[in-house]
């Protein structure tokens, strides 16, 4: 419609998908701007697959509109799409040598052959592959796979790189690796990547906005700070990262909102939240925000503390994760080392009575009816 | 060395070549029997007809062992002859044509788009009907496309046609039809193999890149089961040239293939003019495989099929 420069790179607008009954994406609306790493988030079944499929032209939406660049490509074939994927399970062609692979989709442009062997040489570089064009699929390992259906992809210079889950088939020293890679290589070609996963720590780390999905909604879109730090409801704070939940009702204590745990202590809230008047909540509390200790807190800050027993303290390596027992819930703890060696008091604590406290600044309300229903949701959704 | 050998040391001389002798005695042995079968029953056999092919016979049909060319010649000079070898060319082409586009259609609609388990039942339900006799295979067929057969009276009830044609067997529709059912078996368990190891997200991927659906195929997914392509080739195209039975039952008198001009010359006694058809047929099909020998791979029916 407008200019390029204005136009998102992605835009979904009410977009349905069904299979017969079973409804896979819910009039989901959403915008990928132009150069954002973008991740979808969620649980298998939420929808998120489904999304990437219908950006990639490989299944038709039931209703509403897809954009690409501002241009509504809802009946667009895949080839006709400047969009690339990179597949799970890489599909690399394995008749052909790796840079005939990476040349594939530039001869189905008809691009000149000088051209072509410029680019997969460029792109082969980028990805860190330049010895290996000989080599065939099959001589190739898994991360190597991977950085080749990485290079077929991107050698095409598409508006948008969709990435199917591509590091859930490496193992875990692997996957930290290509994380800071695939960073490294989004900065460096610049174009706007749409990545698929069900693996919040991998989006976390690499995404500048996620989107995460559930029972094929979204539930919350922000930059990973925004999401991890305030969650809308108790199934993304959940799914990201971890938290603690402690069950009680929304009140006021005479000087502004506030939330009364189920011991009948009263935290304050900043502002009262939207739509958590009548159905249960939760106060949220990440366990890195829980001090826990034999004697009272010190500092200056106005905590909240509660009582309870350290039910079970567990070494960690770079932290220890101690968890109490107290009548307002079950709270998770964890104490990182290194300013101190406190290993010694943490033992000491196992059975003992404690105290725990938290910064009532650091605590969320979230819904917490809305888990059960997604969950339900998920069992009758297809695959994906 | 003496590490292979320390089983057989028990039982062998002591001394090292002694061992080493046995040893390797004990590892041919078990090739002894498919070697005495060759040898005796083919080679053999064949080097006689070999020989038969260029000697004559005398005024009782004995086969004397003068060296000619004749028979050879013979062949080329007949016109009819000439024919039906062309004739049988044709039409191996077209059955192996249309035995494996159907088979393809099959194969790939199971490879894709069906579970290995119920693609598995699907080509055992293609393969049970040819558990029963060939015989009675063929029968079946001039019962179906006879003139009061199945396939006229499902027509003319129909209104297609007025009344019952004779047009659908005893000629050479007639061995086509025949032939094309017998063999498309074969040819879907050979593509089926070669379709079930490849991945079909390759296509998805190759129209990602910009392939179109038609580009996709021929060069993603045709390089990938063109030995498959070529093995069902063979394994219907060759048994055709032998193929004597079904032109003789369904064929009429102007349907014969060349294995019946071959059957015939044997019926007469023409032995030396018989083995020189079988070694043209032979040769050509010689020809044929080592042209496609790096196709061909024997596994894909025997092991997977």
């Amino acid at each position: 419609m407008t200019g390029a420069g204005t136009a998102p790179a992605i835009e979904l607008i009410n977009v349905t998908k069904r299979y017969g009954e079973a409804v896979a994406l819910d009039r989901v609306s959403l915008q990928i701007e132009s150069g954002e790493f973008f991740c979808l988030l969620g649980p298998s079944g939420c929808g998120k697959t489904t999304t990437l499929n219908l950006i990639g032209g490989f299944i038709p939406l039931t209703s509403g509109e897809l954009r690409i660049e501002g241009q509504r490509v809802n009946d667009l074939p895949p080839h006709q799409r400047d969009v690339n994927t990179v597949f799970q399970n890489y599909a690399l062609f394995p008749h052909m040598s790796v840079a005939d692979n990476v040349a594939f989709g530039l001869r189905m442009e008809s691009l000149p052959d000088d051209e072509i062997g410029r680019r997969v040489g460029e792109y082969l570089e980028l990805v860190g592959l330049s010895e290996y064009r000989d080599r065939y699929p099959g001589q190739l390992s898994g991360g190597q796979a991977q950085r080749v259906a990485l290079a077929r992809a991107l050698a095409k210079r598409p508006t948008v790189l969709l990435l199917d889950e591509p590091l859930g088939a490496l193992d875990l020293k692997l996957r930290k690796q290509m994380q800071v890679e695939l960073a490294r290589i989004h900065r460096q070609v610049g174009t706007t990547f749409v990545f698929v996963t069900h693996d919040q720590e991998e989006a976390l780390s690499m995404a500048t906005r996620i989107a995460v999905m559930a029972g094929g909604h979204v539930r919350q879109i922000g930059t990973p700070r925004e999401i991890y730090l305030g969650p809308v409801d108790r199934f993304v704070a959940d799914f990201i990262g971890e938290s603690n939940f402690l069950d009680g009702r929304v009140a006021s204590n005479g000087q502004g909102p506030a939330f009364q745990l189920s011991n009948g202590t009263v935290v304050p809230i900043p502002t009262e939240p939207d739509g958590t008047q009548n159905g249960r909540v939760a106060l949220m509390i990440r366990p890195e925000s829980v001090g826990v200790g034999r004697g009272a807190p010190g500092g200056m800050t106005p905590n909240v503390v509660i009582d309870g027993r350290a039910t079970n303290v567990a070494f960690m390596g770079n932290h220890t994760r101690i968890t109490v027992q107290t009548d307002a819930g079950i709270l998770v703890a964890l104490r990182f080392h290194g300013e101190s060696d406190e290993q010694a008091v943490e033992e000491e604590m196992l059975d003992q009575e404690v105290h725990v406290w938290w910064d009532p600044r650091e605590s969320t309300v979230v819904t917490a009816d809305d888990l059960r229903g997604s969950e339900e949701e998920l069992r009758g959704g297809p695959e994906g | 060395m003496a590490s292979e050998i320390v089983g057989g040391a028990a039982l062998a001389p002591p001394t090292a070549i002694g061992v080493r002798r046995g040893a390797r005695l004990r590892q041919l042995a078990p090739f002894l029997p498919a070697a005495v079968i060759i040898v005796g029953l083919f080679l053999v056999p064949l080097a006689l007809m070999f020989a038969f092919s260029f000697w004559s016979t005398d005024e009782n049909l004995d086969v004397i062992p003068v060296w000619t060319l004749e028979n050879y010649q013979n062949f080329f000079t007949n016109p009819t002859y000439v024919r039906t070898l062309f004739k049988t060319m044709v039409i191996g082409t077209g059955v192996t044509i249309v035995c494996l586009a159907v088979a393809f259609a099959v194969a790939y609609f199971l490879a894709r788009y069906v579970s290995r388990q119920w693609a598995r039942i699907a080509l055992l339900v293609i393969i049970v009907p040819f558990w029963t006799s060939y015989l009675l295979r063929v029968y079946s067929w001039q019962a179906i496309l006879g003139e009061r057969g199945a396939l006229n009276q499902v027509l003319v009830g129909l209104g297609i046609i007025d009344e019952p044609s004779l047009l659908f067997v005893y000629n050479d529709f007639g061995t086509f039809i025949v032939l094309v059912y017998l063999y498309i078996p074969f040819a879907a368990l050979v593509l089926y193999a070669s379709l079930e190891r490849f991945d079909f997200t390759q296509l998805t991927a190759a129209q990602d890149l910009g392939a179109s659906p038609i580009r996709a195929f021929r060069h993603v997914l045709l390089p990938q089961i063109r030995p498959g392509l070529i093995t069902a080739c063979i394994f219907v195209f060759i048994p055709i040239l032998g193929e004597f039975l079904t032109p003789s039952m369904v064929g009429g008198a102007q349907g014969l293939l060349i294995a019946n001009l071959l059957a015939n010359f044997f019926k007469n006694a023409l032995i030396p003019e018989g083995a020189a058809v079988g070694f043209l047929i032979a040769a050509f099909v010689t020809v044929l495989l080592i042209v496609f020998r790096r196709y061909l791979r024997i596994e894909d029916v025997v092991v997977r099929g």
